[in-house]
């Protein structure tokens, strides 16, 4: 087959409006599939490359588009030394209307071959297959901040940067380790990595052009600056593992007025809840909390860290490892659609999208899903053949109201609590 | 970075009730987050008292307070200290800091932002009385606080 290769069209644009006698330039490819498919650069990718390293030279045609290939590729030859791989050559120069264009050879010891290239262009176009249902030029400008990139934070951030939202922050101070793998958006090429890093390649793979920026940090020692970046966005996403990050979390969202999504599963994800805070319109996330719809003893223990900083210090090691019992990533992954969702109805508020009917129908701020008749769901009936009863694998919306004494949100600082 | 308004708020609340049901509890160095501390005395139904320190989160009211029993030098029925116990589930202490012992009472998966230090010390006032109940019958500490479900 001919080989092709995927160019950004942003460096092609950017190299063109360099001044002054740019003759080549290094740049760097990385090839596939037996040296078939090569993406290449002239600059360096600002995101984590995958594919086998290989050398690329680019160069400006000159004004009449011509270029002697022969004698560019002795030059190519004479510069760069490819280590028995091949070196991709680009001839970039403006093509008719102005728009860059492109050309690519591979140059290998057999010779030179032509190959097929082509752009990868600006976000526009990389989106225009969602105009009608989001408008997508609108969410490219919103802003959320997710906090947890595990099993449940990093779905819904590879899913917004789907869905068009443009810009990110990931806060997380984990490391990609083998037990996460399974449940994780990443994968085997990521371990050891921060979460927040790793996923944020993923989010730039989805949209090269989000804006993406991270926070290892731990949410409960670095208030102030963890704030700093809720107060910047447009919707906060809680998906972190313990409840003292929820309880700041939602006095930030308080404090700063910035809709909040909680979600979490419970042990072996039997089910789970999402709950959608409205700063001083609906219940936060004290309010619930405190109404004993979500109990903090039943939340799933992933990893050891999550249990140490829970559990009261003398449970042994024993009991601690019998607790982490993770669930399936297709049991994760209701949850997460449904932050998701609630996430772009929250987004899309106030511009015309596909999303308003959803925006009805979501009165409730509280749902609850249940994947298997356990745990809490254990009494629950079978499914059947009925929808008139509760049953496994659907959406329920609690009617939850704000709690008049709760003591974040409750408004009654000055009053005397009960004891 | 100091204390927000509504940390300054709840801080007041706090304080506020404690000087209707605690009122030898007072505030120090309550300028620095992390370094605040509430001190004050605890008085057992024998009469006997309890110099009570209590660190008040940076995160106020969102993470369980410390709380550590300064003096006396707590000793069980044998003689041994408290401190040297380390962490006891019997007794319901946690690991101890700077020889000083280390109250177990909520646990992070039971804590809320509506529990006030008010409520906490009325559980240290019960484990007062259930330590001193074991001074005197030789059971540990959860014969006669029951434990919270981890
Ligand atoms: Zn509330």
């Amino acid at each position: 087959m001919t080989p092709l290769v995927y160019v950004f069209e942003e460096q092609a644009r950017d190299l063109l409006s360099q001044t002054g006698d740019v003759r080549l330039v290094d740049g760097v490819a990385y090839g596939f599939d037996d040296w078939t498919v090569f993406h290449a650069y002239t600059e360096k990718p600002y995101f984590t490359p995958s594919g086998f390293i290989c050398p690329c030279v680019a160069i400006r045609s000159d004004a009449a588009g011509f270029v002697d290939e022969e004698k560019l590729m002795a030059e190519v030859r004479r510069r760069v030394d490819p280590d028995g791989r091949p070196i991709v050559v680009l001839v970039t120069g403006t093509g008719a209307g102005g728009s860059p264009s492109c050309r690519a050879l591979i140059l290998t010891e057999n010779g030179i071959a032509g190959a097929d290239t082509r752009f990868v262009p600006r976000r526009s176009e990389l989106f225009t297959r969602n105009t009608g249902l989001l408008e997508t030029s609108a969410l490219a400008e919103k802003k959320v901040v997710i906090v947890g990139l595990g099993s449940g934070g990093s779905p819904i951030a590879l899913e917004l940067a789907r869905a068009g939202i443009g810009h990110f922050t990931l806060i997380d101070f984990d490391r990609l380790e083998l037990g996460n793998i399974s449940r994780h958006v990443c994968g085997v090429n990521d371990l050891g990595r921060y979460k927040t890093l790793a996923v944020r390649d993923q989010l730039l793979q989805k949209n090269p052009f989000a804006e993406v920026s991270t926070m290892e940090v731990n949410v409960n020692q670095s208030l102030s600056q963890v704030e700093d970046a809720v107060a910047a966005s447009d919707l906060l996403i809680v998906a972190s593992d313990n409840d003292q990050s929820r309880f700041n979390l939602n006095q930030m969202s308080l404090n700063n007025n910035k809709v909040a999504l909680y979600g979490r599963a419970i042990t072996r994800a039997a089910g789970g809840d999402v709950l959608r805070v409205r700063p001083w319109k609906g219940p936060c996330y004290n309010c619930i909390f405190s109404s004993g719809l979500i109990d903090g003893r039943e939340e799933e223990m992933s990893q050891k860290r999550q249990a140490l900083a829970v559990l009261p210090a003398y449970v042994e090691e024993d009991k601690i490892n019998t607790m982490i019992q993770v669930g399936l990533s297709s049991d994760i992954a209701p949850i997460a659609n449904m932050m998701t969702k609630m996430a772009l109805v929250e987004l899309s508020r106030g511009i015309e999208t596909g999303m308003s009917t959803v925006d009805e129908d979501l009165a409730s701020d509280f749902y609850v899903w249940a994947n298997r008749r356990e745990e809490a769901y254990a009494n629950w009936p079978r499914m059947g053949f009925k929808w008139t009863h509760p049953s496994i694998l659907r959406w329920y919306g609690a009617r939850v109201d704000r709690d008049p004494n709760c003591l974040v949100c409750g408004g009654h600082l000055e009053q005397e609590p009960t004891t | 970075m100091g204390w927000s308004s509504q940390q300054s708020a709840r801080l007041h609340l706090e304080m506020d009730v404690l000087s209707r049901y605690f009122p030898t509890f007072f505030l120090k160095d309550s300028i620095i987050p992390g370094h605040a501390i509430i001190e004050g005395t605890l008085r057992s139904n024998a009469g006997n008292e309890y110099l009570v320190r209590l660190h008040v989160p940076a995160d106020l009211p969102n993470s369980v307070p410390i709380i550590e029993i300064v003096s006396p030098v707590l000793r069980d029925r044998f003689g041994h200290s408290l401190v040297d116990l380390g962490t006891s589930y019997p007794m319901h202490l946690l690991k101890p800091e700077n020889g000083v012992v280390r109250i177990c009472h909520y646990s992070a998966s039971h804590w809320s932002p509506n529990i006030t230090f008010s409520k906490v010390l009325l559980k240290i006032r019960a484990w007062i009385e259930a330590y001193e109940g074991h001074l005197d019958s030789g059971y540990a500490i959860d014969h006669y606080l029951p434990h919270m479900e981890a």
